[in-house]
């Protein structure tokens, strides 16, 4: 009678595991850490300390949606995304970055450090496609799996972030305008279908 | 020979083709495709030897597009390269008849492995 607990809660910790359960952070370290050496480059190394995140930082992020079900998200300073689109195109960059190149090479390393995350976790899951914004709210501190790291001296975070529960009101329903997601709308997406 | 390389994002295509150069590959005509349906058009209209295809891409996907180009009769050789690489992806890609899937993130070592004996 006193526990704080609700009936709902309980239900949901019985049928949906939380993310840490199922990962630990040096796993999203170490494929944080093959994503960069491949993607930005051989010498690209992502020191573990924290850093604080700018005001206006930019999210990239993909969604996995299975047994577990959450966003893999990345998180920096806009002017830190810049230097890593910079990085990934290499000779190919352009003199003028246009804010489409940099929302596609940030959102292509979510892609692939969340595809490594989704492969380090119980299938079978889908994988939506990346998205460029206002990083998604986490629902559930205790489904979240972060780290903090630095590169070239610039703070990024990734975190891996479940999507349940619905968010609580008083929040604005249309705090993300941009996240158009169809898993929030429907969480038993068929698995597979947007692979 | 002509390569053909499928992903939605410019910047992996860019990698992609990088990497091939940095593998060695580096005398070969690219063709580039935004997305799945795109190349299943440019698999007719360029006629490649080779397609290099990411997985998960808006309007078709990878797999659709092979599956769609084996369908229609076409056995240009066929491998992906994308961000994920379980089992059950592997499998998939292969009873469609994929030849390699290379995950993402990948090195020019395992363009090589992969590549060698597929590009002359």
């Amino acid at each position: 009678m006193t526990s704080t607990d609700t009936g709902e809660r309980r239900r949901a910790a019985d049928t949906r595991p939380v993310i840490t359960d199922l990962l630990v952070a040096s796993t999203v370290e170490s494929i944080a850490g093959e994503a960069w050496v491949a993607l930005v480059g051989e010498d690209e190394v992502l020191v573990p300390i924290p850093g604080d995140l700018p005001v206006d930082p930019v999210s990239a992020w993909v969604d996995v949606v299975g047994p577990w079900t959450g966003s893999v998200v990345l998180t920096t300073g806009r002017d830190t995304a810049a230097d890593l689109t910079r990085a990934l195109l290499g000779p190919a960059v352009p003199e003028e970055l246009e804010d489409e190149d940099v929302a596609d090479a940030f959102g292509e390393i979510a892609n692939v450090v969340g595809g490594n995350v989704k492969a380090a976790l119980p299938g079978p899951s889908a994988l939506s496609l990346p998205d460029v914004g206002a990083a998604p709210a986490v629902r559930n501190p205790a489904d979240v799996c972060r780290i903090d790291v630095l590169w070239r001296g610039q703070p990024v975070a990734i975190s891996v972030q479940g999507a349940l529960p619905a968010l609580p009101l008083p929040h604005p329903p249309h705090e993300n305008p941009m996240h158009e997601n169809p898993m929030h709308e429907n969480p038993t997406h068929e698995n597979g279908a947007s692979l | 020979m002509k390569i053909l390389v499928a992903d939605d994002s410019r910047v992996m295509r860019q990698i992609v083709i990088r990497t091939l150069r940095q593998a060695g590959y580096d005398d070969h005509e690219i063709v580039e495709a935004e997305d799945g349906a795109d190349a299943l058009a440019k698999v007719s209209s360029e006629k490649p030897d080779l397609v290099l295809s990411d997985w998960n891409m808006p309007n078709m996907t990878g797999i659709e597009c092979l599956e769609a180009m084996r369908a229609s009769g076409s056995a240009v050789p066929f491998g992906f390269v994308t961000s994920e690489g379980s089992p059950e992806m592997r499998e998939k890609a292969a009873n469609a008849g994929a030849l390699f899937l290379i995950a993402k993130p990948f090195t020019a070592d395992s363009f090589t492995e992969h590549l060698d004996g597929v590009i002359a």
